[in-house]
Parts: structure tokens; sequence; C-alpha cells
């Protein structure tokens, strides 16, 4: 058993599911620690349908009504308690986001540089610099739920949310970054718009990241920009280990 | 095929939806009132994950260009068939060129039409559940074609079942405890469990919302997973339930889960509808 493991809270969510909750705050450590039982959870309890995570807690779905409970939350706590996540090799993704900050792409951009008394130039330095970790997708399809932003660019919501964000949009709401995987309402600034499409209905695998992947952005011209969108390049990527 | 002449209030094609998705985000879907529209598939012994329409408040105007058999289940509706009343829960054989026409939902929100084979519309990521952001529209529209499969039988004799509209009008809705109800005071449980709440007029396929507040001291909370049939709690107090189209995560307080059971029946209900929790353990 490693060292200084989380309180694993089993719950019973509904009818056919149940929530593992751990009681610590979310950090790079539990998320891997999350991604490492998620995947221990699939090979070893029978008729799951699909287990999600966040930021720190799994949903385990079942095919049927759950008959046996208590025995499943035993056999659940005994495979808590003899895994260690950091002996794990599994394979992750480090993707190469490609993002547009000029002032046309940009419609918040030169906002936040007046507010955080950053030259736009300094601005981009502290958005591309970080490797963000991607914990979850949800909100809106394809949106990746990221941690890693540079205190320096906290900044928060427009009081009243903008009807129209476009596809691509790259944000910053409070603590957060993300990018619009679609156009749709939101109340984050945009700093960039990313020519890569995150969220795509029509593949088998419609969103090209998952939990435990990791990412960074990078700075593009306008031109580069309309050549991956036209083109549909997909973002380029290393395997990393967990 | 089928072509829609009118498209009703809201009216959209539907299956079981998306379950295994989740992970990119994608709203599970499917039929609001999964117990009708298991009942439409069965009568004409459909694959049980055939895709039907699903009617909210006032149906559409449809006219088929081919022959097969039909059913409608859930909310009573006047149905006119080729301008005569056409019952619920019962086969109906539709000739070339027939037009039907469906009126207002009664006693219930939600009808739901299933047809010979089901409906034939586009598949993406393995449902025909028509969502946004998912399908090219999370509706029909007039002069959207529906493509059906060829009839293979001759219809011998209709059945025709009992409609089970009285559990619709019940106004009990069976719930469990949510992953935050415990940390509610006593007395904030109680009021929970005991009122009378009112449906909003914001309802539709991704949420209903209650009227009563519920004043509270929950503090924030991390975005988290929740599912159709969670009831969330608002800081400003308002009670939100999901439904099949929601977001896959949230960030406030889930206070409740509905039943599978439950959820088909507040399915069935709208705006001034009201209803009171029915708190239930599991076994």
């Amino acid at each position: 058993m490693s060292q200084g493991k989380s309180f694993l809270r089993i719950f019973q969510y509904s009818e056919t599911s149940i929530l593992l909750e751990l009681k610590a705050e979310p950090k790079l450590d539990l998320l891997n620690e999350l991604v490492v039982f998620k995947n221990l959870l699939y090979s070893n309890l029978s008729g799951i349908k699909q287990i999600t995570l966040s930021y720190k807690s799994l949903l385990l779905q079942f095919s049927n009504p759950l008959k046996k409970y208590k025995n499943l939350k035993e056999e659940i706590l005994k495979l808590y308690s003899s895994f260690d996540s950091s002996k794990s090799t599994i394979k992750s993704k480090h993707w190469n986001i490609p993002v547009c900050y000029e002032s046309k792409y940009a419609p918040d951009l030169s906002i936040l540089s007046e507010h955080l008394k950053l030259s736009h130039h300094q601005l981009i330095k502290l958005h591309t610099k970080p490797i963000y970790q991607i914990y979850f997708i949800g909100f809106l399809p394809g949106f990746l739920y990221l941690e890693g932003l540079d205190a320096k660019l906290y900044y928060p919501r427009k009081k009243s949310p903008k009807l129209k964000v476009s596809k691509g949009a790259v944000g910053i709401g409070g603590r957060q970054s993300g990018i619009y995987p679609n156009q749709s309402p939101g109340g984050w600034n945009i700093i960039g718009t990313s020519p890569t499409s995150m969220f795509d209905p029509n593949l088998k695998q419609p969103c090209f990241a998952k939990s435990g992947d990791t990412l960074s952005f990078y700075s593009i011209s306008e031109t580069t920009f309309k050549k991956i969108r036209k083109n549909r390049i997909p973002p380029n990527f290393r395997e990393i280990i967990l | 095929m089928i072509e829609i002449l009118n498209s009703g209030w809201y009216t959209s094609i539907q299956d079981q939806g998306r379950m295994g998705m989740q992970e990119y985000g994608i709203p599970y879907s499917g039929a609001m009132d999964m117990n009708s529209f298991n009942w439409a598939n069965k009568l004409l012994n459909n694959p049980l994950n055939a895709a039907l329409l699903e009617m909210t408040i006032k149906g559409p105007k449809l006219k088929f260009h081919i022959e097969t058999i039909i059913v409608f289940t859930g909310a009573q509706m006047d149905i006119k068939h080729n301008g005569n009343k056409a019952s619920l829960y019962s086969p109906i054989l539709i000739k070339k060129n027939d037009v039907l026409e469906c009126g207002a939902c009664k006693e219930g929100c939600r009808t739901y039409m299933s047809v010979l084979g089901g409906l034939q519309t586009e598949r993406i990521l393995s449902s025909r559940s028509q969502c946004d952001h998912i399908t090219k529209s999370g509706h029909i529209n007039k002069n959207t074609i529906l493509q059906i499969k060829k009839k293979s039988f001759e219809l011998n004799k209709g059945v025709t079942l009992k409609s089970p509209l009285p559990s619709y009008i019940t106004k009990e809705i069976e719930v469990f405890k949510g992953p935050e109800f415990d940390l509610l005071e006593s007395v904030t449980q109680l009021k929970i469990v005991t009122q009378t709440f009112t449906i909003s007029h914001l309802n539709n396929r991704m949420a209903y919302q209650l009227e009563e507040k519920i004043i509270h001291k929950l503090p924030e909370m991390w975005t988290t997973a929740v599912l159709p049939g969670t009831v969330q709690l608002t800081p400003s107090g308002t009670l939100i339930v999901l439904m099949r189209d929601a977001q896959v995560t949230g960030g406030y307080p889930r206070i409740l889960q509905l039943s599978n059971h439950a959820l088909n029946i507040l399915a069935q209900k709208s705006t001034r509808n009201v209803l009171h929790f029915k708190l239930k353990s599991f076994e």
C-alpha cells in the first residue's frame, strides 16, 4: 500500500451506479491515482458499463441494477487498499495545441492586458509556458477541464456571458483556461482562437484527448491558423508515462 | 419515408441514447419517458433500441409515402388518421399517402410514435437520438424526411393495451439521498422531503427548474459527475432536476437522485405541475 493514500468514500448514487470520492484536494498525484484506479476497476469488476472521472471522484455505472452492493463495496475497498499508482505504466499523451493570439482572434486580449498590467507578448508567453493537466471532459462535448494556468493570468469571468463565443475560442475564466469546442454562450474572456478541432461527432473517438493527458499551447500566425483549419490538421502529441 | 408537414411544438428523434460516451462530455440523451418508449417498441416487436418520435406538448402533422405500422404511447393525445380518430397503445396500419395529424398532449406532455422497424435516420456515436452539438439539429423541422424500412408482414389483428395513464398523475417523485444531502441541516432536509414543489416554465430535455427556493449554507464544490435524475441545489436555493440531455458534469451540490421510475414520471410533467419528493433507500 502506498503512503498517504486518501480516504475513499463509497456511495450508492443511483439504482445502477456507485460514486467513489476521495477526501483530498485535487492535484496532480490525485488525478494520476484516479486514472490508474479507474483502469484497475475496469479490469477487475464485472458488469461495468462506464467509469467517468472528475476532479476527485469516479462514477461507476453498471449495466444492471445493483443487487449485491455490499459485496461490491468490499471488493472496491480491497482493490483500493492494494493498488499502488506510483507503479503505473499507463501511457498518456501530451498535446501541442496551436493558438492564434492576433487581435482578430482575441477579442478580450487587450482588456486583460490592460487590467493585468502585462504586455500582449508577456501575456502570450505566460499562457503558452505551462504544461496543463487534462482532468476530464464536461460542460460541453469536447470541453477540457484544464489545470495549470499561471496565477498571474487569473481573471474573473464576464459579469454577463456573451451569447456567442466562437468555435475554438481560447479563454480565461477565474483560475481556469479552456477551449470552446463549439460556438456557444460563454462568460470567459477570449485571448485567442485555436484552429484545432476539439470535437467531431463523426469520429469514433470524437475528442482526441482524455483524462490524464497533458496539453500546452503554442502561438501561431493567422496564415498558419487558416492552413490548419482548412486542412483539419490534427494536433501533434508525444507519449508520456503517468 | 415520412414527410413532416408541420413539426409540432417540439418533436425529436430518440432511442436509448449515448450511454458510454460521457468521458467525451457527451450527454446521455434518449427518450425522456423510457417506460413509454419501451412500450412503443414492444408493441411493434421492434428492436429494443429502435428510434422513434418523441412529441412534446403538441404533436406534428405527418404524411407517409410508404406502407407501415405505427403505435402511439405516452401522454394521451387527439390523433387524426386521414381525419378519423385513432387511439394510443394500439397498432395503426398506415397506407401510402396517409396523413396523420397529432393534437395536444393531455394528462402528460410527451407522446411517442414508433414505426415498424424503427426510424432509419442518421446514427451518430451509435445513437440516432437528436441532441444539440451532436446531431445536425436537436429536433425535427418542417420538410425533414424520415427514412423507414419497408413493411415486411401483414397486420393480422391489432392488440390494444390499457393505457398506463394513472402513473403520470401521481405527484409523488421517488428519490434517494444524493451525495451532498447529509451536508444539509436536518430542518432543511425535512423541508425538502415534505413540502410541495412547482415546476417552473424553465423545463426542457436538459433540466427542470423548480419554483420554491430552499435556503441553505452548502459550500461551493469542485465540478463533479452528475446523472439524469440528479437534483442540484444552486447557491440561490433553486432546485434543478437534470434530465436526459443534461451536461455530464456539474458544480452544484447533488442533494437528491430520482429513481428511474420517477425520472419517467417527471418527464410527463410540465410547467406549473406540482410534485413532492418521497425519500427511499436502496435495499
